[in-house]
């Protein structure tokens, strides 16, 4: 029963996959991307209404608000289709990570409201939790932000970095502490005393510093308070882990087959420099770190997907699939430039748009050697009592 | 001997937890435990009396057919068969007879070898032991050397071969061997058995660096053997030796000698105290999530031997990431063990004794054997990446 089920949706994310990757390869082509760079908002307003039309914006969000109700490995093939193309719209920031941090965070109103919005496409939320300037102390259950009730009013003081996407967002949804402990709040974009400083980001993208001073708002901005605001957040932070290595395997597969195809015609002494064996070693090891972030990529999905999954499984799965992902990336990227020799260096070759996405994904939400702590504090436990 | 329950039971009926229990009972049960997850392999006369033992239960032969007295196991079936013998850390028998000769005799042999030998391997009556390498015929194996030359009934063949393993305790030995001169390199060669015994086979077992005499040189002086231990057609030896390299070649690439070796450094790291040390835990979490990795690229392969699916030339992948991993693993070993890194046998830590260099030791054969990591990196450049020649 499960394998009619199983071989019915391999079907359906094979449909999906071939449009997605079609529909990227001719409405985002790699100049498109190269276009927009140091454009701020640095990605095409217009470009997201499309994606909203193909369904895309409301893939992960339940029916009664608008959405298509799938799941992380549909996710998945539209967010790969995309970053094969290095498409800069900021689909796993926004759709994912904000996306999954309102559907945890409802039953509040607002957050019903902006996830109607966000899945026609209408409004772009992004996530503001990082404090730290490397990220390394930065923790989902806790934050420097702190949060103040006042009457009918709430007052915000403190800063967030590492905000994508840095510039066009509609809002953020910050995390701050206040009196019942962690705290969600939506923070409109044109909030007074709310100050945004773009900063931009080695893929010609933006990052954002968010500054509060007194930042007043609503009552009703809280999203959610306590134990449950720390599940909404740490869920959607491992979500989001996965599918930007999700993004990362796309990135890698672009970059190792621009190798291949490089190595099979680029001629020196006389014969295609992909003969050499030195060489032809060298790219194994980059196939290798592919496919073992393919059989990564694939498990976590399923662990997402799957109805039964416990959170801190998710969380170290998440923290590994990253882990493995960003260092694949920067391996593939440092390597496929290496291969290309100075071609791979210039700004005209297309590889360096690889390279530049890869550095930022890389980074983002904590890079290899971060998620390895996160990884290790998380199976600490575990492996005592293994021992024990 | 109870031949007769092994050809009964439809093991291949029974669903998979049913078939799992049934193994891991009788592993737990009957296996020595002094012999589990042996560091090296086991002579006969250490693991002969259990591999007598399975082939009295009707299990030594787990992947034949059983009209020739295996257990005639599906490919979902012998995977969890593998899988509980790796849990229970179960020893190698010498296996070659079952691994290679008998799906060898099965698929290319003649109705007269398969009754005479056949029986012979299932009732351990026959080692076997495998006579494919030469002092210069290691990863460009088809430069072989030895050769066969017919005389009569017989062929005489004359020559040596090297990394035998466990020569020293078989009674039998299949070889590659050269009977056409003039032909291209892979088209000469043929395949041949031979008695151990027969006059002019010379075996010299070779200390390796860990100690231990795992391998062998065989000598090959005049040696005659009858022409009708020739398995196949003349000079088609190549092709056959080549199809026997069947799904087997996945559990070069098990996690499991990986995850053994990851926790012997869990273990020493604990008795040394270095889970305080941020650098430590940096180099143990990714040794860890690297095993953890490639315990989700085995598990992608054996998916497809599940469905029945051929491997292809990807699985080369495994192997390198498995003994790379072990060696990495091994390396870190020795390095946390500081000054006693160069004692070899066990060293008294606080809350036991630590082994720090039989890892390092078995992880240099590892990347070699089975096709060395270079060779298969050859094989992936050429049949995966399709890169020029």
């Amino acid at each position: 029963m499960t394998t009619t089920h199983d071989s019915e949706r391999a079907e359906q994310l094979t449909l999906l996959r071939e449009s997605a990757l079609s529909f990227a390869a001719k409405a985002s082509p790699l100049h498109r991307a190269r276009a927009l760079r140091q454009q701020t908002p640095g990605f095409d307003r217009q470009f997201w209404a499309a994606l909203a039309e193909q369904g895309w914006t409301g893939l992960l969000v339940s029916e009664k608000m608008g959405g298509y109700e799938q799941g992380f490995a549909e996710m998945a093939e539209v967010v790969a289709a995309l970053a094969t193309q290095v498409a800069p719209e900021p689909v796993v920031p926004v759709l994912v990570f904000a996306g999954r941090l309102l559907a945890h965070a409802v039953p509040s109103d607002l957050a019903t409201r902006l996830l109607t919005e966000m899945a026609e496409g209408r409004t772009l939320p992004a996530v503001a939790w990082q404090e730290d300037i490397t990220g390394a102390k930065d923790r989902t259950d806790q934050a420097a932000t702190r949060l103040e009730r006042q009457a009918d009013a709430l007052l915000l003081n403190g800063s967030k970095r590492h905000v994508r996407p840095g510039a066009g967002a509609d809002g953020y949804i910050v995390s701050a502490t206040g009196p019942g402990g962690l705290a969600l709040v939506w923070v409109p974009a044109d909030t007074a005393d709310l100050t945004v400083t773009s900063q931009p980001l080695a893929d010609g993208s933006y990052a954002a510093q968010l500054d509060f001073n007194n930042v007043r708002l609503p009552a009703s901005h809280l999203l959610a308070e306590g134990p449950n605001a720390v599940a909404a957040l740490t869920r959607a932070y491992d979500e989001t882990l996965v599918s930007t290595s999700v993004e990362l395997l796309a990135l890698v597969r672009g970059m190792l087959s621009m190798t291949q195809d490089y190595l099979r015609t680029r001629v020196q002494f006389g014969k295609p420099i992909g003969t050499f064996q030195s060489l032809q070693h060298r790219a194994v090891d980059l196939l290798l770190q592919q496919e073992l972030t393919a059989s990564i990529v694939t498990q976590a999905l399923a662990l997402l997907d799957s109805p039964d999954s416990d959170a801190s499984a998710r969380s170290a799965m998440a923290s590994r699939v990253k882990s493995r992902a960003s260092d694949a990336g920067l391996q593939v990227a440092r390597e496929a430039v290496q291969l290309h020799g100075a071609i791979g260096v210039t700004d005209e070759y297309d590889l360096g748009l690889y390279l530049q996405r890869a550095l930022v994904l890389a980074a983002w939400l904590g890079n290899g050697s971060q998620q390895r702590r996160r990884y290790a504090d998380l199976t600490q436990n575990a492996t005592e009592q293994e021992h024990a | 001997m109870n031949t007769t329950a092994a050809t009964t039971t439809d093991w291949n009926a029974l669903d998979n937890a049913s078939f799992r229990a049934t193994v891991r009972e009788f592993f737990e049960k009957h296996f020595p435990g002094e012999w589990r997850y042996p560091q090296r392999r086991l002579r006969w006369s250490e693991i002969g009396p259990w591999y007598l033992k399975l082939s009295e239960k009707g299990w030594v032969a787990p992947s034949w057919p059983t009209q020739y007295g295996g257990m005639g196991l599906s490919p979902e079936k012998l995977i969890i068969f593998i899988e509980e013998q790796e849990r229970w850390g179960v020893a190698r028998a010498p296996d070659m007879g079952i691994t290679m000769v008998g799906p060898l005799l099965i698929n290319h042999g003649n109705e007269a070898q398969r009754a005479y030998y056949l029986p012979k391997i299932i009732a351990g009556e026959h080692i076997w032991c495998q006579g494919y390498s030469e002092p210069n015929s290691g990863s460009d194996l088809a430069s072989l050397r030895t050769e066969a030359v017919v005389d009569g009934d017989d062929f005489i063949v004359n020559g040596q071969k090297t990394w035998t393993t466990l020569a020293q305790d078989a009674t039998h030995i299949f070889l590659l061997v050269r009977t056409d001169k003039s032909a291209k390199k892979q088209e000469g060669i043929s395949f041949l058995l031979a008695d151990m015994t027969t006059p002019g086979i010379t075996v010299r077992p070779i200390r390796n660096i860990a100690g231990s005499e795992d391998f062998c040189e065989v000598f090959l002086e005049n040696v005659r053997v009858p022409r009708t231990s020739i398995v196949g057609e003349l000079n088609k030896g190549w092709t056959i030796a080549k199809a026997l390299l069947g799904f087997e070649r996945i559990f070069l690439g098990s996690p499991k000698q990986s995850q053994y070796a990851l926790a012997r450094v869990r273990e020493a790291g604990q008795r040394l105290g270095l889970f305080e040390d941020t650098g430590f835990v940096d180099r143990y979490t990714k040794l860890a999530l690297d095993v953890a990795d490639l315990g989700a690229l085995y598990g992608r392969f054996i998916e497809q031997v599940k469905r029945g699916e051929t491997l292809g030339p990807d699985v080369s992948m495994l192997k390198l990431f498995a003994t790379e991993t072990y060696s990495r693993l091994a390396d870190l070993l020795v390095d946390v063990m500081g000054s006693s890194g160069g004692t070899p046998g066990s060293t008294a830590l606080p809350g036991g004794k630590t082994d720090a260099l039989t890892t390092f030791y078995n992880a240099r054969p590892a990347t070699i054997y089975g096709g060395s990591n270079e060779v298969q990196r050859n094989i992936l450049a050429a049949s995966v990446l399709k890169l020029p020649s």
